[in-house]
């Protein structure tokens, strides 16, 4: 079960008794090797039978877009683009988690508040501010952090994506070396990421090792959260109670499919924006 | 909210819907400018780039009571450090039309927790002053019946489930921000304006309550490029007609 319990007061409208889903968040900075976990752990855990929805940041119908926009034009103070991220987190909440819990299903979130406390932290932002300000967030029944040094990040960046703008905080350092920048930039940010760590009690896995190592650890942390979790055919116990959980989800554009009892329950993309796809007996679909 | 010493000053006004208070800053505006002061008029829920958003949840009904609050929060947030921050540090006169109390009245009656309200919006800068335009409900009803062909959904306070008939709701749902402004008048000392009052006379109050904290205030220099043109024999044929009249 997850006690409906909340870092600061419970919102409007919200109910009080505990949901039988699980809320599972995991936490790094961008190339650990967080979204290949959330992929791997996602698939474990439906072959293991259980219901699973993945969910992440500017992921929201509402504010998704909207950020993505402030973003490629780097206008936003980070006071705005906090709260657009509250916003986002939000209504990923309300609408996509509390369902998904509701529902039965044990949801992945990739990051939460936290890797957003971080940022804004290493930017100046007032933490007490905007811990206040996710007050509204549900406490996640374990948030696992990917723990990682400066030294095994680099050579990751470099084989991935490259130095991203954000990521090297060149949003607020000086000067035009991207890489001094990156380095800087992600000392502060792990250095914030230690901080919550011990604040909040996070579940610490070490990063630098092996994929394989990492998500044998990961599989342990998640295994004990799971644990108990009756692993009835979910589909049928949704199935049984429309306005849980298929109501929820059909009035936000998803739909059951084919009406079979092992249909996936996917997210269809509306107005081609990605939603979260959640899926049962491994017909995930990622975007 | 932040006290902060700044060359510039900050008015706003505040009231339920049909209080007239748009009308009264209006007024307020003109004389202001016509007394060459620089002027920044800004409006809630204006920013252009969180107003998709808003606008995006608005026509889908996507909002609700927090995502609401912390969407408007985000407007709120671009303005005061895009518009009324440089303004203020400018040295000139910021005009607001509503401010964070609108935030506080609607979003508590819509259940938010007036705590965290407060701390949502700390990042405010304190108003130099704060007008609340005070009128009866149902004159103010009958005022926004005239003007307005068709209430909006969340305008209406429809999410809130008061009533199902948009006009029966809108009245509810004013009634209840009304009842959270007095509180708020207490709280912050809002200067409390009789809105029954006629146009005139309220403006000749407002401007009563304004003059003294424009003592300080830089005025624009007027009339140069004017002198220019005249003395020259021109006419301005290709001048912007805002630089034809400010600069």
């Amino acid at each position: 079960m997850t006690e409906m319990n909340f870092f600061g007061h419970r919102p409007p409208g919200i109910e009080t008794d505990a949901l039988p889903g699980r809320l599972i968040v995991i936490e790094a900075t961008d190339a650990a090797g967080r979204s290949t976990h959330v992929g791997l752990l996602k698939e474990w855990l439906e072959d293991e039978g259980y219901a699973v929805m993945d969910t992440g940041l500017r992921r929201s119908d509402l504010a998704g877009p909207g950020i993505q926009q402030a973003k490629e034009g780097h206008i936003l103070d980070p006071i705005t683009l906090n709260l657009f991220y509250a916003t986002d987190l939000w209504d990923r909440i309300e609408r996509r988690i509390l369902p998904g819990l509701r529902a039965g299903m044990v949801v992945i979130a990739d990051r939460y508040m936290f890797s957003l406390l971080a940022r804004a932290a290493v930017r100046g932002v007032s933490q007490r501010w905007l811990e206040d300000v996710y007050g509204f967030a549900l406490i996640p029944d374990r948030v696992i952090y990917l723990d990682i040094d400066v030294e095994h990040l680099v050579p990751r960046v470099l084989a991935t994506q490259g130095f991203d703008y954000w990521e090297s905080g060149q949003d607020f350092l000086r000067g035009h070396d991207m890489f001094q920048n990156f380095v800087t930039y992600q000392r502060l940010l792990l250095a914030e990421f230690r901080r919550l760590a011990d604040r909040y009690g996070f579940a610490v896995v070490d990063a630098r090792g092996s994929a394989g190592d990492i998500f044998r650890a990961l599989k342990e942390e998640v295994g004990q959260v799971v644990r108990g979790m009756p692993l009835d055919d979910p589909v049928t116990e949704v199935a049984l109670e429309p306005d849980l959980a298929i109501g929820a989800f059909a009035s936000d554009g998803l739909g059951v499919e084919n009406g079979d009892a092992i249909a996936g329950v996917h997210g269809d993309a509306v107005d081609g924006q990605a939603s979260e796809r959640s899926a049962l007996g491994g017909s995930s679909q990622r975007r | 909210m932040r006290d902060l010493e700044l060359p510039g000053k900050l008015f706003i006004v505040e009231g339920i819907d049909g209080s007239g208070k748009s009308t009264q800053l209006d007024l307020l505006h003109k004389w202001l400018v016509s007394q060459g002061y620089l002027v920044v008029a800004t409006e809630w829920n204006s920013a252009s780039i969180v107003k998709q958003t808003t606008r995006r949840g608005k026509k889908r009904r996507l909002l609700t009571p927090m995502s609401f609050s912390l969407i408007h929060s985000a407007d709120f947030a671009s303005r005061i450090y895009q518009q009324i921050l440089p303004a203020l540090r400018g040295g000139a006169i910021v005009l607001a039309d509503r401010y964070v109390y609108t935030a506080f009245a609607r979003d508590a009656v819509r259940g938010v927790d007036r705590e965290w309200l407060r701390e949502l919006y700390s990042f405010a800068v304190q108003p130099s002053l704060a007008f609340y335009f005070d009128v009866p409900l149902a004159e103010a009803i009958t005022r926004i019946r005239g003007g307005r062909s068709q209430l909006k959904y969340y305008e209406a306070g429809l999410d809130l489930g008061l009533a199902s008939d948009p006009e029966v709701s809108f009245a509810r749902f004013q009634g209840l921000i009304r009842q959270e402004y007095e509180q708020l008048v207490e709280e912050f000392g809002l200067i409390r304006m009789d809105a029954t009052q006629t146009l005139i006379r309220q403006q000749r109050l407002m401007r009563e309550i304004v003059r003294p904290h424009l003592n300080d205030i830089v005025k624009v220099s007027t009339g140069e490029v004017r002198e220019a043109l005249s003395s020259a024999d021109l006419l301005g044929r290709y001048l912007e007609p805002a630089s034809r009249v400010t600069l």
